[in-house]
């Protein structure tokens, strides 16, 4: 898998994305996914992750590239 | 101003397949310029059974001499890629656009994955899937009060001899150029991913990807791929990059 913009993420983003590959393949693609499995271990990435990307100054670019794309009319990452 | 692009092709693959490719595409060896690629977000709606994934994408930036002479130096960007798997009606729609820069150039482009069933073939051909591609270019310089960046140069300076609309139209051409070439790139680099899947099983290729990664990090290099995976030694990268950085 790729690895994390923060380096420190790595490991926990390993272990997420391996969780999700494996319920993606072997529950969601087979139409037996009832809820998510690997919410647990999305979370704990989640932490590290928001953490690394408040440090960058990420955050605030996510939120300003959202703000501006509402105003043309376009949405980013809301749910078609 | 603005440009669009249409495009339709398909894949040798199941669609299942397809949409776990594009969740696995990186790395790749087509893909040296993805450093990084985070979830934000993921959720499964129990109603619909409809899976949406906001994910961030870290990418070396390489906009071409052409343009990047008259802006700061642009090293690398983040782009937003979100997707939506429909399990029941078996189609993936997936977003990407650039976060920053987009004052300069905004790159938004749509994909729409669906299993192909084609009128000349009787048997309901599982094995395959379509793409529809759409991209909108298009370029806000010195229209937007916000970006800082294009007012300052467009106010005089290289700029002063271009008019705004002759400045956007010739970043459009540019983004268009980059997109097509870059499109060529994604393209192989899944169908790298996909023959890994079905040649090795998806726990295979996912250890062999994960060894790949942590080799790449210790050595900095991604030559090595070419030698794990098939199909991978008809490009030369290198030329590729040196070319571009000639425009």
């Amino acid at each position: 898998m790729s690895s994390s913009l923060a380096p420190e993420c790595s490991e926990v983003k390993e272990r997420y994305d391996q969780c999700f590959i494996k319920w993606y393949s072997e529950k969601y693609l087979r139409g037996e996914a009832k809820t998510d499995d690997c919410k647990k271990l999305f979370d704990i990435y989640k932490e590290c992750l928001s953490k690394a990307m408040k440090a960058k100054g990420i955050d605030t670019m996510l939120a300003e590239a959202r703000k501006n794309s509402k105003d043309l009319d376009m949405d980013i990452g809301q749910s078609r | 101003m603005v440009k669009f692009y249409e495009n339709y092709f398909s894949y040798d693959f199941a669609w299942p397949a397809v949409t776990l490719a594009y969740f696995l595409r990186y790395p790749n060896p087509y893909s040296s310029h993805v450093l990084a690629s985070d979830t934000l977000s993921r959720h499964l709606d129990p109603t619909t059974g409809k899976l949406t994934t906001v994910r961030l994408l870290l990418k070396r930036g390489k906009l071409p001499a052409a343009v990047a002479r008259f802006l700061p130096k642009i090293k690398e960007s983040y782009i937003l890629e979100s997707s939506e798997v429909d399990i029941r009606n078996q189609t993936m729609v997936t977003e990407t656009r650039n976060l920053d820069w987009e004052g300069v150039i905004s790159v938004v482009e749509n994909q729409v994955y669906t299993p192909s069933y084609s009128s000349h073939n009787n048997s309901s051909d599982g094995e395959k899937t379509d793409v529809k591609l759409t991209v909108k270019i298009s370029s806000r310089v010195g229209s937007n009060a916000r970006e800082k960046v294009a007012d300052a140069a467009s106010s005089g300076g290289l700029w002063a001899s271009w008019t705004t609309g002759s400045i956007q139209k010739s970043i459009e051409v540019i983004g268009m150029k980059r997109m097509r070439e870059g499109l060529g790139r994604s393209k192989e680099g899944m169908k790298v991913v996909l023959e890994g899947l079905r040649e090795k099983g998806l726990l295979a290729a996912m250890q062999e990807r994960r060894e790949r990664r942590l080799a790449d990090k210790e050595e900095g290099v991604q030559s090595k791929w070419s030698s794990i995976w098939r199909g991978a030694t008809g490009m030369n990268e290198g030329d590729k990059l040196r070319k571009d950085s000639d425009e």
